[in-house]
């Protein structure tokens, strides 16, 4: 541990730690917007800056380590500062709050008490058109922090994004301007999971009158593969449908990572052409809708009609991954004790 | 990594391999194709399909004639070391170039980085279970592990990547023909005895049939019933098109599921409609055997039952007499009841993150990792079994030259049923396809996203050719998730004659161009 002053106060921090951790340690929140404990330090926004004796410029908090002996103030004249940057911020970003989307930048003018002094008449930026579904961009909300890009470089090590153009004209694009499709974007959606502002998006909740903050969060387990993710389904309490899936950075397992079945993959519990109704086959040999007091029945007697005739050890059951330890549970319970065998394995017997 | 595509069966785990290589890892991949994280690896061992035990025999090969392993791991903790010792010896690195492609110097490279760097793990997935040769596979890599000392403490170990969510816990909740609720053996009087006691009527002795053998059952009138939850072996089982001739001749088949599967709009007599995991309370466990809570999020459609009512349901019309069963975790506390290892994992314990087996007590805070004072065998001692090279059984010949591989990829789950239903996924793949080498398509004539026939011994299917250089020339790789061109009317059904597995990874078959 070493120790430094933090506003007037004696603080510590550990060897190498970036301040905006120290600080956050020591009770100090310092707001940032580029800033993601997963990236690298990165100091683009400038909204970390504190006061830094021996420093003839504000350093940023996300990017500057702690040494030992340094007299750090983040309330002199860096509110100011803070206010001014957040007011550059807001004077780009015509579309502050599309589909109501969380914004971290509205939030935190509303904290300070900012507003865009003025309008950029060149401000407007080109948005592009898309043929994938599932996620959209829209530049006028873009602060251009490049947290999704330095996602796609360093968490997924690949060049799904680029930050295109300079000046007014800067936005993030598919690398070489093409399709998300067509680029190595494996749609992961990491880059909308990180972005601050809500400028890439879910684009299927285009349009549909969803607001995000109203969303009930049931946190459960992803059924894609083994490794367990934490998700949070978000449902809209009036249609009782997941309309998104989210993570959270404490999970473990995760880490608030995602791929493109946990994240995008849920609307398959809505489809039409899930089962409703159990189904018995008739005599005209075709599956027909039945209650479920005659196909439980249907089904008991088959069974026991097999046993009767030859014996129980001419069972097998097949249980799933798909289903809960519980239910395995179960299903192997039945399997022994209330068919009368040991058959009980499934597919995932590699 | 070997036999892993990582970043596409399990590509939240492969953030974290990505995560180690930036911060300096060490990372070789074994397998026959040049996938992703070949991009990032130091070294990438592209072996033929079904070399892998002269591959794994040959490293330790190197390791012993450098003596690289670890002698007093191997005194102390380890038995029949001798017997393994005399195997590898006949495995140089130089004649394991001609039968696996992978040159001499890569073998004895990953040898020796393997053998002395203390925080060195292998993990392994259906690259290596998924041949006739599957135990042999999983021995030789044990054989590897042991005689490195690489286990019982962080970052080492031989850790298998389970392909789907609950393959772990499906396991150990018992739906096994070998093994009780938590690896208690059925064949054990006093392990039958005691469930016998707790549930109230005896557990059958005769043992089960394990999954290859119900399917070969089919046909052998040993099997007249199936009960399918979640399952649909017409698509997923080997040599599919027989699989179906075997369903058509049985005389009762129930399918309880969330989606009709095209086994059962042709062969069940009654379906039952289930749940899918956002309507269900329950655990799943992951592969790094971390229990984890799964809870319902939205109500069931129409008329369907969640999968553990309707198995109450199913047992009441039985005539069994069991508890009323309110809740997922009153099924979960009789489970922890009768299984030590899982004793101390209770639902409260469960409710900010998951915990990992064994927790033996409600003190206990779980294992990170196993084997830390002795392994899990009786003697307290790794066993080495040496392993010799068996060749695939279907090897390529003048009729059927090239090998065919099966696989997943990233964007689709097992059948599709799940994921062949998202359109913004299947915009991205939807159509059947294979990957071949630009070599053989140029002689074949072929071109990428061209028509080709597939054609095995045992049927064929049409698909898009994806001119590739993930694979060699005379291999061609293709997922099974098709339903349309399902990869298993291709495959043999020869699998490991110990435990069964299929062995997914070779078949022979031969391309007709459209």
């Amino acid at each position: 541990m070493i120790e430094f002053t933090l506003d007037g106060r004696p603080a510590s921090a550990q060897e190498d730690e970036l301040l905006v951790h120290a600080a956050a340690r020591n009770g100090v929140f310092v707001p940032t917007l580029c800033h993601d404990d997963k990236l690298d330090p990165y100091g683009g926004c400038r909204m970390c800056v504190v006061g830094v004796e021996g420093s003839s410029r504000p350093l940023p908090a996300c990017a500057t380590r702690v040494s030992a002996g340094m007299v750090v103030s983040t309330n002199s004249n860096v509110p100011q500062l803070r206010k001014t940057l957040t007011e550059m911020l807001l004077s780009e970003h015509l579309n502050a709050n599309p589909g109501g989307r969380p914004n971290e930048l509205v939030d935190l003018a509303r904290e300070l008490g900012a507003e865009a002094p003025l309008v950029l008449p060149d401000a407007k930026r080109e948005p592009y058109a898309d043929r994938n579904r599932l996620m959209g961009y829209e530049p006028d909300t873009c602060i251009l922090c490049n947290r999704c890009v330095r996602y796609t470089q360093e968490v997924m090590q690949c060049s799904a994004l680029s930050l295109e153009g300079r000046g007014p004209e800067a936005r993030i694009v598919p690398t070489w301007e093409r399709s998300w499709l067509d680029t190595e974007c494996e749609l992961c959606g990491g880059c909308l999971s990180v972005c601050p502002t809500g400028a890439i998006y879910e684009k299927f909740l285009e349009g549909a009158g969803v607001e995000e903050r109203q969303l009930e969060q049931t946190k459960t387990t992803c059924t894609f593969c083994g490794v367990g993710c934490q998700i949070d389904l978000n449902v809209d309490p009036e249609t009782k449908r997941i309309v998104k899936v989210t993570s959270k950075p404490e999970y473990v397992s995760n880490e608030g990572d995602l791929c493109v079945k946990g994240r995008f993959s849920f609307n398959f519990v809505h489809h039409p052409d899930r089962l409703t109704e159990p189904l018995v086959r008739g005599e005209d040999g075709e599956l027909h809708p039945a209650t479920w007091e005659a196909a439980l029945a249907a089904a008991a007697d088959g069974l026991k009609g097999v046993i009767r005739r030859h014996s129980a050890q001419a069972i097998g059951v097949l249980a799933s991954a798909r289903l809960t330890n519980e239910e395995n549970y179960l299903i192997q319970k039945l399997a022994r004790i209330g068919l009368g065998t040991n058959s009980v394995h499934s597919c995932e017997a590699t | 990594m070997i036999g892993s595509n990582t970043t596409e069966a399990h590509p939240v785990l492969a953030l974290r391999i990505k995560k180690a290589v930036r911060k300096g890892a060490t990372l070789v991949v074994a397998d026959p194709r040049a996938i992703w994280l070949t991009k990032i690896a130091k070294r990438h061992l592209q072996l033929r399909p079904g070399s892998d035990v002269w591959l794994l025999n040959a490293i330790m090969h190197t390791i012993l004639e450098e003596g690289l392993h670890d002698e007093a791991y191997v005194r102390e903790h380890t038995e029949d070391f001798e017997a393994v010792r005399e195997v590898v010896a006949r495995y140089p690195p130089e004649e394991g170039e001609r039968w696996t492609g992978v040159p001499a110097e890569a073998i004895r490279a990953t040898a020796r980085e393997y053998a002395t760097e203390r925080h060195a793990a292998i993990f392994y997935t259906l690259g290596i279970t998924e041949h006739a040769c599957g135990v042999d596979n999983i021995w030789s890599l044990a054989n590897l592990v042991l005689m490195t000392g690489h286990l019982g403490y962080e970052s080492t170990g031989l850790n298998a990547l389970r392909g789907q969510n609950n393959v772990q816990g499906l396991n150990d909740s018992g739906a096994n023909p070998t093994y009780l609720p938590g690896y208690q053996p059925v064949d054990d009087p006093v392990v039958r005895a005691k469930f016998s006691e707790a549930w109230g009527i005896e557990v059958p002795e005769r043992a089960g049939f394990r999954l290859d053998q119900i399917m070969s059952g089919l046909h052998d009138d040993r099997i007249k019933a199936l009960y399918l939850i979640g399952e649909n072996p017409g698509h997923t089982e080997p040599n599919a098109h027989h699989v179906a001739e075997g369903l058509s001749k049985l005389e009762f088949l129930v399918s309880q599921d969330i989606f009709l599967s095209d086994t059962a709009e042709r062969y069940a007599d009654v379906v039952l409609p289930a749940s899918s995991f956002a309507e269900k309370d329950g655990t799943f466990t992951n592969t790094e055997r971390r229990v984890n809570r799964v809870r319902a999020a939205v109500p069931l459609p129409g008329n369907a039952r969640g999968d553990r009512q309707i198995v109450l349901d199913l047992a009441r019309e039985l005539g069994c007499d069991w508890p009323e069963y309110p809740d997922a975790e009153s099924v979960w506390n009789e489970l922890a009841d009768l299984c030590p290892n899982w004793f101390g994992i209770r639902y409260f314990r469960l409710e900010d993150e998951g915990l990992q087996w064994p927790v033996a007590s409600l003190e206990d805070e779980g294992s990170r990792f196993l084997h830390e004072k002795t392994t899990a065998r009786p003697s307290g001692r790794g066993k080495f079994h040496p392993v010799e090279y068996q060749p695939p059984i279907e090897e390529p010949d003048a009729d059927y030259p090239f090998v065919l591989s099966t696989g997943r990829t990233l964007y689709h789950y097992n059948s599709g049923a799940m994921t062949m239903r998202e359109d913004g996924i299947t915009d991205k793949q939807r159509d059947p396809f294979f990957e071949i080498s630009a070599e053989d398509a140029s002689s074949l004539g072929v071109l990428d996203g061209d028509w080709v026939r597939l054609v095995s011994r045992r049927g064929d299917l049409q698909a898009r050719a994806q001119v590739s250089a993930r694979v060699f020339p005379g291999l061609v790789w293709m997922a099974l998730h098709f339903a349309e061109a399902k990869v298993n009317w291709l495959t043999h059904d020869v699998g490991d004659p110990l435990i069964g597995t299929p062995e997914y990874k070779v078949s022979a078959v031969r391309l007709e161009v459209l």
